[in-house]
């Protein structure tokens, strides 16, 4: 018996011996093709071209936590990984991290929410609190909220945007423009997607041009491509190489799909019962009931105008003689409209790129199919305001997991392009809106 | 004749034999044998291998084993560069039996409590696919009293009835996120039971070749009344509303056996066993919640598997009276097509591997071991309806130890 309680002790001692070496070693291994390498590609130093959609704008404003995910950032991490080099932003310093200020949700409450404004403080003329701290040493995320293609070449312009004016020196300030702005840096590889606010300054402003302000003009077609190829030619000076990106819909943002005639409709019902139709005033003048083609903007559910009597008792927006004025509709005339020259500008940029051996990041694409809604790493992505988890708060600018995906969309287009292996970003690690948890 | 009759098996037109969350785990002798074993009348586990040939164990007995399986899966994003691994958990599938008959009579009685399907996956809460799922424990616990007759020197027939105890905790992450960014959770926990039966028939020829069917029924197990919980931001409370309960089926699959036993020499025999399993009644993964919201709708989650099979090859070699020595190939056919891979059950084809070895100091006492492994293929995929794109490699590791005592 000695001997069998010998045995079943040998063979317990084995097992457990066994169960902890298994519970150590032996892991699965995942084979990988072809190591990590930039391929035809040269990322040692990158540089980002663009707008608000560049420069990590997020919640209506520049800030710091948007800053850090701004897409060309996590792009550029992911650069590094074959052999980027270091990428340089104009954060906001910690102390300043509410930058220009934004806006936070406060409450949902039957699935209305409250936006509440989070007060900038990256201000270098406190308490007047109207200038933006500067940051004027060299940097790679070259993102300007605002900036357009036509007003790229417009120095003037460098001293009417504050985020622009912040980067620059004060001899430059008003005399620079952004097209001279990006020249001279000496990159090796770079991204522009610029060409958005060449349209949407234009549909913001519910196709309404001021004609004192050029950032709500539509830039003419021709011009575009003309002064695109420009900044291209530039960009290529020196045989880099790069990504471009063409320019989403702007009605496949929440900004356009948010309070649409139907919801105010059904909100007035509530009210009152007989309230039968939204009247709109069209962009040609005429004033008739609003379908479900004409697009409202977002900013209208706080604008406090909707279903109040004017002098004569007519309630706005629900009498044809009181109708919701045309800067606050994108009707369907314009919309057409607004589709065509984003269409054209699209058209030039793949042109123009194909011209140039660059690869093309197609976000018009990409932000179509996430209007109809994606399943993202088991994350459902869509255009609906705040649930959908791509679009921040302001119902245009993208939210930290927008800004993964999309840096995807750009790194798919570089891979393809040069026969790199950039590796994707986890787009999980990226939160979608911030719900408040009282 | 005895070559005829395995070149016959074997080209069976290729059944499928699934896996998913078969566990193959259910004695200690055929664990060694890479589960094959429904053809031979080796011990007290035949309760669930074959009850028919339950009347032609020689002896009544009873018996326990345990077999600690590390689940080992890995994952890559398609285009990612980091592979995330499970967390190491030991799930503890386990076996008991009893087996006992007046000696010389033609009738015994048996029970078997086992564990032939469950599933231990946590892949952690930061992984990249936590939106899918982040752990699972399934498990389900058959009971099956058993009555076997020997109806001739040559057939036996053998039949239970099988209660099951079914467990599940299901966990995920929401991308819904906390004003500090993290995530919400939802688990979903709770107890069932299921209905069903296992039957056999045992041939023995004169030849002393051993044919075996087996069939075993399927158990729709019904969760009803399990937790909800959400962890989620409290202006999102009443869009998933406390104390929530949910209804869910889980059918768990049929299989058929078909069995050969070749003695090969006094001391060695081959096992051979087919097993096809009708894998296509889970076609879906279904939550009934008690209360639903506009954000909280019942689920439906097609899962579509089709019916699998595999082929399992044992030998046991009595090296000397009190020494045994087993060793088995197999190969499983996945039951789980493509488009329909999921971190709960990153199923692929597989190999079998196992080696067991049996000592019995007396004629009472019997103690046997195994090692059991299972080489799950890498495969790519892009799940339908989470969007999780990767490729997931797995492979499962089983030590297992029982006692038997014999009179």
């Amino acid at each position: 018996m000695v001997g069998d309680i010998n045995m079943k002790k040998i063979i317990l001692n084995s097992l457990v011996a066994a169960t902890i070496l298994f519970a150590a070693s032996c892991k699965p291994e995942i084979e990988t093709p072809a190591a990590t390498t930039a391929g035809t590609a040269n990322f040692g130093k990158y540089i980002a071209v663009g707008n608000s959609l560049t420069s990590g704008f997020a919640d209506g404003g520049l800030y710091l936590e948007g800053q850090k995910v701004a897409y060309p950032n996590l792009i550029a991490a992911q650069m590094a990984i074959v052999g980027g080099g270091a990428f340089t932003s104009p954060f906001f310093t910690d102390a300043q991290a509410n930058g220009s200020g934004y806006v936070s949700l406060t409450a949902l409450v039957n699935g209305t929410p409250t936006l509440t404004p989070v007060a900038g403080n990256g201000w270098r003329d406190t308490p007047t609190n109207t200038r933006l701290a500067k940051y004027i040493t060299e940097i790679q995320n070259l993102g300007v909220p605002g900036m357009r293609v036509d007003l790229s070449f417009a120095p003037t312009f460098s001293a009417a945007n504050p985020y622009f004016e912040r980067l620059l020196g004060d001899a430059q300030v008003g005399t620079t423009s952004y097209f001279q702005y990006v020249q001279g840096r000496n990159h090796t590889f770079f991204s522009l997607w610029l060409g958005n606010n060449d349209v949407l300054g234009y549909a913001l402003n519910g196709a309404v041009t001021i004609p004192t302000d050029p950032t709500t003009a539509l830039t003419d077609k021709v011009t575009f491509s003309s002064l695109y190829s420009n900044f291209v030619n530039a960009l290529t000076a020196g045989g880099q190489k790069g990504v471009v990106a063409t320019i989403p819909d702007v009605t496949a943002v929440p900004y356009f799909n948010t309070v649409t005639p139907a919801v105010l409709l059904t909100a007035a019902k509530a009210i009152n019962p007989a309230a039968a139709a939204i009247y709109i005033q069209t962009g040609a003048g005429s004033v008739r009931a609003a379908t479900a083609e004409d697009l409202i903007r977002l900013p209208f559910q706080n604008a406090n105008l909707f279903a109040r009597p004017n002098a004569l008792g007519f309630f706005y927006g629900l009498d044809p003689r009181n109708p919701i004025t045309s800067n606050w509709v994108l009707d369907k005339d314009e919309v057409i409209k607004v589709k065509d020259y984003v269409n054209s500008y699209n058209s030039s940029i793949k042109t123009i790129a194909t011209s140039k051996g660059l690869a093309i990041a197609d976000t018009y694409v990409y932000f179509n199919t996430v209007k109809a809604g994606i399943a993202v790493q088991g994350i459902n992505i869509n255009a609906a305001f705040i649930s959908g988890g791509a679009f921040s708060l302001d119902g245009i600018h993208l939210t930290p997991r927008g800004n993964a995906a999309i840096a995807n969309v750009f790194i798919d287009a570089i891979n393809a392009k040069y026969g790199a292996t950039v590796p994707t970003i986890d787009v999980s690690k990226y939160r979608g809106v911030k719900f408040p948890d009282k | 004749m005895k070559k005829l009759l395995l070149s016959a098996l074997l080209s069976v037109p290729l059944w499928v034999f699934g896996q998913g969350f078969q566990v193959n785990l259910q004695g200690q002798k055929q664990i060694g044998m890479a589960g094959a074993g429904s053809a031979l009348a080796l011990d007290e586990a035949s309760v669930f291998f074959n009850p028919g040939a339950v009347s032609f164990l020689e002896k009544n007995s009873i018996s326990a084993g345990v077999n600690p399986l590390l689940f080992k899966s890995a994952f890559k994003q398609t285009g990612s560069n980091i592979t995330e691994n499970v967390k190491n958990k030991i799930a503890p599938p386990f076996e008991a039996y009893a087996v006992w008959g007046p000696k010389s009579n033609k009738w015994k009685l048996g029970l078997g409590v086992y564990t032939p399907f469950g599933g231990l996956v946590d892949w952690g809460n930061e992984w990249s696919g936590r939106y899918a799922l982040t752990s699972l424990n399934l498990k389900a616990i058959y009971f099956q009293p058993t009555l076997s007759v020997k109806i001739t020197d040559h057939i036996g027939i053998g039949a239970g009835f099988v209660y099951n105890h079914g467990e599940v905790n299901l966990q995920r992450a929401l991308p819904v996120n906390f004003p500090d960014g993290r995530s919400g959770h939802a688990t979903l926990e709770g107890t069932g039971s299921g209905y069903g039966w296992n039957a056999g028939l045992y041939v023995k020829t004169q030849s002393n070749i051993t044919f075996a069917v087996v069939h075993k029924s399927k158990v729709v197990t019904k969760l009803n009344d399990g937790t909800a919980t959400f962890d989620v931001p409290e202006s999102l409370r009443t869009s998933f509303p406390a104390g929530n309960t949910f209804n869910a089926e889980l059918p768990l699959p049929s299989t058929t056996t078909l069995g050969v036993g070749v003695p090969l020499s006094k001391s060695t025999t081959l096992a051979f066993d087919a097993s096809w399993v009708k894998w296509r009644i889970y076609e879906e993964l279904a939550f009934d919640y008690a209360t639903n919201t506009s954000a909280l709708a019942d689920t439906k989650s097609a899962r579509n598997y089709r019916d699998g099979s595999s082929f399992k090859l044992g030998i046991n070699h009595q090296a000397s009276e009190k020494l045994a020595l087993r060793a088995g190939v197999g190969y499983a056919f996945s039951p789980v097509q493509d488009g329909f891979v999921t971190p709960e059950a990153p199923d692929a084809d597989r190999y079998i591997l196992s080696a067991g070895v049996g000592y019995a100091p007396t004629s009472h006492f019997e103690v046997n071991a195994s090692f059991f492994f299972e080489d799950v293929k890498s495969r790519q995929q892009k799940n339908i309806e989470t969007g999780l794109d990767g490729t997931f490699k797995t492979l499962v590791y089983a030590p297992g130890l029982s006692l038997t005592y014999k009179w």
